[in-house]
């Protein structure tokens, strides 16, 4: 009991630390916050690409085309970037692509009509093919409205957007029907995706480069003298101070969640939130840990803090905060198996966007293991920096 | 005043050999970014597929082949269904397409097939991915075998001659941001310290511009940054193998770029005046900075609120003349000219600031 006490006033301390060094907050809180922005502007990217349509065709066939390509706004902006788009002529569409207003000009020619009539229409597309990766999202889209034109029904989604029942085995010109079964419920929006794993990143960042710094900074100042002159034990001490860096983790975590569910971003399924509180505090104590670890291994502060913040990105990059793991070289992955970080991430997206909490349990497990192995070499490291 | 320059600059060049794992974890923090975005790259094109060719015919085959060509959608890896429901389940696959048994006998009697398809909706990008390609790969198909229900094709006309890879793109525009924290860590740590240990009241009391012993000392960091930034450039044309078209003008806009955002460092180093947090600080700042200067495909196309925006980033214009350097592509509407013009003014203006600020503090 006397020993909590004595674990509590450490924390309580440094709470107050915290507190007066606001540079210390604001470099544990800035990276966080820059990757948030970084995946709000990507999730502006990744999805849709302004368009130019010129329409020069005036027959039924080319009308059909253009409501096809005007109604396909997953794909297409307009050249003002509203999801209306509509018709331009060819000048206009010409100069919008030299300066790069528009990534390409989709074009339904004069003769389409005609065309169409004898099979042989075109569909002209002038792309802007400065990197493959938008120009190919341009290039699929396009053979997607141009296939609707021809079989309107090709999968599911398109018999759903039509009101229709799917018949994989209904006749169509191209002979092949693609009957999609999605492997999961959910659908889960790009950006809530990929920015629910920076709350593991702030944890990261917070529970990292702040211990890392107070233990930095009591090295530094040489106050760690002091702390081992106390009568008190170094090890209850220590464990103090890491327990300070887990609370001024969770208070940055709070919130964080407080505001993502005031916007309703962070909404788990009922019985859910105690599975999210153990992966979010089992987190904040291995961030803690290695923080007072990493706060040991140097002598300067700005190299602490700069180690720390290299180690923060590399644990949340490698963990799969900024991409799906999965869908790397094999070596990667492997690397990525080793990182405990990996299975926070993993964890708060399978609890917050799925029904189930399959692989949760494993989730938790490694982290704790991880968690209490961090505690032990930070407590371990700091006590002997400590008496050196 | 020549002297308190080339004084400062020894003295600076001294004290960064002294922190040679500052300097070291600069480099990393810098070459952190080409392996990052080069991860982003590799996860956005080539989706891991089953394909399960259960007919294995002459139509199965240019099928599949014509998977293969749907626009980089697809890594296709052939396999049998127990192994691909195993790996889909387990997240190593984004998607199963199996071509069922029958597929050429129905495709030459004119009879429709269903193509199994299996997604991992993960996220709704790749899926997306996924479903406009297969309608991609079926007009291909139709167009080879010349089917009389398909009237409509599309002729494509490119803007330039061959297609950049994502990842080549990516890696040279970062190239831009690892310049941006190299240099102002480095010229942001030099200024903060002469703040921190009041040697900038030192300073003052010199009779020498006080403005060339800070020019001094942050012409030592550059260097060292120029020098770091050799190793970034040397992992792009070495590691990646991507070679500058241009090789004078990638030259010019490194050194400038290094000039230039030494000043902007040394303006957040005056600003915060504390060296502890600067390099968390501009490495926060520098991720939001990086990605609104059209590091993944032109600003122009995220709308004008973000490309006007952009303007205010110097990395727009370095990314700019970057990307023309090294691939020859134009990625912003201003040309290579412009954008230098643009990088040069926004060294002075930050040099203006610094000088105030300096001044200011001196005062104060």
């Amino acid at each position: 009991m006397k020993n909590l006490s004595v674990i509590l006033a450490i924390a309580k301390n440094d709470l107050l630390l915290w507190k007066k060094t606001p540079f210390a907050i604001y470099s544990a809180v800035i990276p966080p916050m820059g990757m948030m922005i970084v995946l709000v502007t990507l999730s502006l990217a990744v999805l849709q690409q302004p368009i130019a349509l010129v329409v020069e065709g005036h027959g039924k066939h080319s009308l059909r085309m253009q409501k096809i390509i005007q109604s396909d706004t997953d794909a297409y902006l307009n050249h003002d970037f509203s999801e209306k788009i509509s018709p331009v002529n060819k000048s206009l569409a010409q100069e919008m692509l030299n300066s790069q207003r528009v990534a390409a000009i989709i074009t339904i020619p004069k003769d389409f009509d005609k065309q169409v009539e004898i099979g042989n229409a075109k569909i002209m597309l002038t792309l802007n093919n400065i990197d493959i990766d938008f120009a190919d999202d341009i290039r699929r889209s396009v053979n997607r409205s141009v296939a609707h034109f021809d079989a309107p029904i090709l999968s599911p989604n398109d018999a759903e957007e039509e009101g229709v029942e799917f018949d994989p085995e209904k006749p169509n010109s191209y002979l092949i029907s693609i009957d999609e079964k999605d492997l999961r419920e959910t659908n889960v929006e790009w950006l809530h995706y990929q920015v629910i794993p920076t709350l593991i990143l702030l944890v990261l960042s917070v529970g990292l480069v702040g211990t890392s710094l107070l233990c930095g900074q009591d090295i530094e100042r040489k106050t760690s003298r002091h702390l081992l002159l106390s009568p008190q034990n170094t090890t209850i001490i220590i464990l103090g101070r890491i327990l300070g860096g887990v609370i001024v983790s969770l208070i940055a975590l709070s919130c964080a969640l407080f505001t993502g569910l005031i916007f309703g971003f962070i909404d788990p399924p009922p019985g859910h939130w105690p599975a999210l509180m153990i992966i979010f505090i089992a987190t904040a104590f291995c961030a803690s840990g290695l923080g007072a670890f990493i706060g040991t291994l140097f002598k300067d502060i700005k190299v602490i803090v700069m180690a720390s913040s290299v180690v923060a990105t590399y644990m949340y990059f490698l963990g799969g905060g900024f991409t799906t793991i999965a869908f790397l070289p094999e070596w990667l992955q492997n690397i990525s198996q080793f990182i405990p970080f990996r299975y926070a991430i993993d964890g708060i997206r399978q609890a917050l966007f799925y029904t189930t909490l399959d692989g949760v349990l494993k989730d938790i497990i490694i982290l704790s293991i991880t968690g209490i192995f961090s505690v032990i070499l930070g407590t371990f490291s700091l006590k002997r920096a400590w008496s050196n | 005043m020549f002297i308190a320059f080339v004084g400062a600059f020894q003295s600076e060049i001294k004290r960064l050999i002294r922190s040679p794992l500052l300097i070291t974890l600069t480099i990393i923090q810098a070459l952190t970014f080409i392996f990052l975005v080069n991860f982003f790259g590799l996860t956005g094109a080539f989706a891991p597929t089953a394909i399960i060719d259960q007919d294995k015919t002459y139509y199965s085959k240019l099928f599949i082949e014509k998977l293969k060509l749907a626009h980089h959608s697809f890594t296709l890896k052939p396999m049998t269904e127990i192994h691909a429901n195993d790996l889909v389940k387990k997240g190593k696959l984004v998607a199963i397409i199996t071509i069922p048994k029958g597929f050429s006998e129905k495709i030459e009697s004119g009879e429709t097939v269903p193509l199994k398809v299996i997604v991992d909706n993960i996220d709704t990008d790749m899926t997306a991915d996924i479903q406009r390609a297969l309608p991609s790969a079926l007009s291909l198909f139709a167009k080879d075998l010349n089917l009389p229900g398909v009237r409509v094709q599309t002729k494509e006309l490119d803007l330039i001659d061959h297609d950049t890879g994502f990842v080549p793109y990516l890696v040279v525009s970062a190239l831009g941001l690892s310049a941006l924290i190299i240099s102002s860590i480095l010229g942001s740590i030099t200024v903060a310290r002469e703040f921190e240990t009041g040697q900038i009241l030192i300073l003052k009391s010199s009779p020498a511009p006080i403005l060339a012993s800070i020019l001094g000392r942050l012409s030592a960091s550059n260097l060292i940054s120029l020098l770091t930034m050799l190793i970034a450039l040397l992992v792009i044309i070495f590691g990646y193998g991507i070679s500058p078209l241009y090789p004078i003008e990638l030259i010019l806009i490194i050194t400038i770029s290094i000039v230039v955002f030494g000043i902007i460092g040394a303006l957040v180093g005056a600003i915060i005046k504390h060296s502890m947090p600067v390099a968390t600080i501009i490495f926060g700042f520098s991720l939001p900075l990086y990605l609104f200067s059209g590091t993944y495909e032109p600003e122009r196309f995220d709308g004008n609120i973000i490309w006007i925006l952009a303007h205010f980033t110097p990395l727009y214009y370095v990314v700019g003349i970057l990307e023309h350097a090294f691939l020859g592509l134009h990625v912003t509407p201003e040309s290579v000219l412009v954008n230098f013009i643009c990088i040069i003014l926004f060294g002075l203006f930050s040099l203006i600031f610094l000088r105030n600020i300096i001044k200011k503090s001196n005062t104060s």
